[in-house]
């Protein structure tokens, strides 16, 4: 069997550079992406030095640009310590659980249509994999990442820790919902679960065929509902209620050190960025932009932009909130956000029934 | 149907992963093993769900019991003294447990058997992939290839079906809230 990858057919077959093609995307997306993560949190450090009247890390090269570098070194040399009494396997497994379901789901986000190569006369769609029920399988990960903080919570055998993981589980059960409601609208207007369908739907109309604004007003409504839950369930302030470093020490990763502390961190990371890349792809027409039909090349261009603004919002959300107290955080879900939701949902199909 | 090439390989790698993690749901003494069990015995499914071409069904698995395995997860930590339970030993009411499971196999394996006979599971012509689709009695094969079938014939075919089960969960969740009341909220709202 391992003899066919070298056969003759198989070689002549259109598999191979498609297989390069694949191998090529993941490796330039993945790149991309953990320097990209990485220089966010020297973004973050620096944008919420200057809310707060302070300058931020500048002493690490130029403006404090190999900042993330050295902040890199310095997990890998960490001591990694394993308390006396956690539960050994699911410690190690807690950091994994987390950060592996919010890097797959960056095989799933369009970045952009499809190009056609210069010398290879090959058309690259600007995605890795295209799956007919996108948005459902990117909820799904990121729902399974949450286990990853609730196992760290309840492994690492310390109570701040527990208070930390269930808080956690708690808020993703509550928001969830709300989010999943909040986005059934853009479903019905698209008419597909398909991420890249979706970015088609908005297109043309100078931006006007977006999702925000189409069926007014249940487009602005569904995006804020969005917009807060995706804050919640990525755990940033104002929800930052699982590590709330001021009660709860740092929370679910009190115990953690070194590069496991560090996977909880891109994974917290990443999750943003596949939160505000959804809220891009769902409300403000993903890739869409002008002059995105004759240059495909633009719309990586936009959707970075765009993304760029949601991350923005996150940083300056924790630079200007505090935190929610915890009954006002389950007040907020289940008593204004989930109703909402359900109101705009009714509301959008009773627009799509009688008025288009 | 005849499993080839990566389907074989990939169906007996769910099959097995979740009959192994299903009978360490039920063995494994920490209750928290058993919930991450449990979530790994349905992810397996989700994936032969994934084979069969019913994404979204794939999908909604996970979504679903994902936060359902959650709050069972909170319930464990919160009502089961965890340590304690390590040291505890099983039901003792083994025999009868044996010969309920002996019971149920014998009754699946008799029903599977007798279909085969029957010829209910030979495909019936070349084109019965398709033809399945909106088959809601058709073996396995494609379930349903897009959402939008499969919403159809939920609202279609399994309307009774599905309204019957939003009428049970409707009476659990009110039986649950009001077993969750205690004596100060029945005396003020009665």
């Amino acid at each position: 069997m391992p003899l066919l990858l070298f056969s003759q057919p198989f070689m002549d077959s259109p598999l191979i550079p498609l297989i390069i093609e694949w191998s090529l995307k993941i490796f330039f997306i993945f790149g991309g992406l953990m320097t990209a993560l990485a220089y966010l949190t020297w973004f973050e450090r620096r944008v919420l030095a200057y809310i707060q009247m302070r300058l931020g890390p500048n002493r690490v090269g130029p403006a404090g640009l190999l900042q993330p570098l050295a902040d890199g070194i310095k997990f890998i040399f960490k001591e990694d310590i394993v308390p006396l009494d956690a539960d050994k396997f699911l410690y190690t497994l807690a950091p994994i659980m987390s950060l592996v379901p919010a890097l797959t789901c960056y095989v799933l986000l369009p970045f952009g249509d499809k190009f056609v190569m210069p010398g290879l006369n090959r058309e690259i769609p600007l995605h890795i994999t295209h799956v007919n029920v996108g948005v459902l399988a990117i909820f799904a990960l990121t729902g399974m990442g949450v286990y990853g903080i609730v196992l760290a919570g309840y492994a690492s055998n310390n109570k701040y820790s527990l208070m930390g993981g269930l808080r956690s589980s708690a808020q993703m059960v509550s928001y969830e919902l709300a989010m999943v409601m909040s986005i059934i609208g853009v479903l019905l207007q698209a008419g597909s679960l398909d991420l890249v369908e979706i970015c088609k739907h908005q297109a043309g109309w100078f931006g006007m065929q977006w999702h925000l604004f189409t069926y007014p007003p249940t487009g602005i409504i569904g995006f804020f509902i969005f917009l807060i839950a995706m804050v919640a369930e990525t755990n940033r302030v104002p929800f930052d209620l699982p590590e709330a470093e001021t009660e709860l020490v740092a929370g679910f990763h009190t115990e953690y050190s070194s590069m496991k502390f560090a996977m909880f961190f891109i994974a917290e990371y990443a999750n943003m960025v596949t939160a505000s890349a959804m809220a891009t792809i769902l409300f403000l027409g993903g890739w869409m932009g002008p002059f995105v039909d004759q240059f495909p090349l633009l719309g990586p261009v936009y959707f970075t932009a765009k993304v760029g603004f949601f991350l923005f919002l996150y940083v300056w959300l924790r630079g200007t909130l505090p935190r929610y107290r915890y009954d006002q955080l389950m007040n907020l879900g289940w008593k204004f956000l989930l109703p909402l939701s359900l109101v705009n949902l009714v509301l959008t199909a009773t627009i799509a029934l009688f008025f288009m | 149907m005849q499993l080839l090439g990566y389907e074989a390989f990939f169906f007996y790698m769910f099959a097995f992963a979740a009959l192994i993690t299903g009978v360490f749901t039920v063995s494994s003494r920490n209750p928290v093993h058993c919930a991450l069990f449990l979530i790994s015995t349905l992810v397996s499914i989700a994936g032969m769900f994934l084979l069969l071409g019913a994404e979204f069904i794939a999908g909604s698995q996970i979504l679903v019991y994902v936060g359902g395995v959650m709050v069972l997860f909170l319930f464990v930590v919160m009502l089961v003294k965890v340590r304690e339970e390590e040291v505890g030993a099983f039901s003792r009411q083994t025999t009868l447990g044996v010969i309920v499971a002996g019971l149920v196999a014998i009754g699946i394996l008799g029903s599977v058997y007798t279909a085969q006979r029957s010829g209910f599971f030979k495909v019936k012509s070349e084109n019965a992939l398709v033809e399945s689709k909106a088959d809601p009695y058709s073996p396995a094969g494609k379930i349903s290839t897009n959402t939008e079938t499969f919403g159809a014939d939920l609202y279609t075919r399994g309307a009774l079906p599905f309204e019957i089960a939003s009428v049970i969960l409707l009476v659990a969740i009110v039986g649950a809230v009001m077993l969750a009341r205690d004596r100060k909220q029945e005396e003020k709202y009665p």
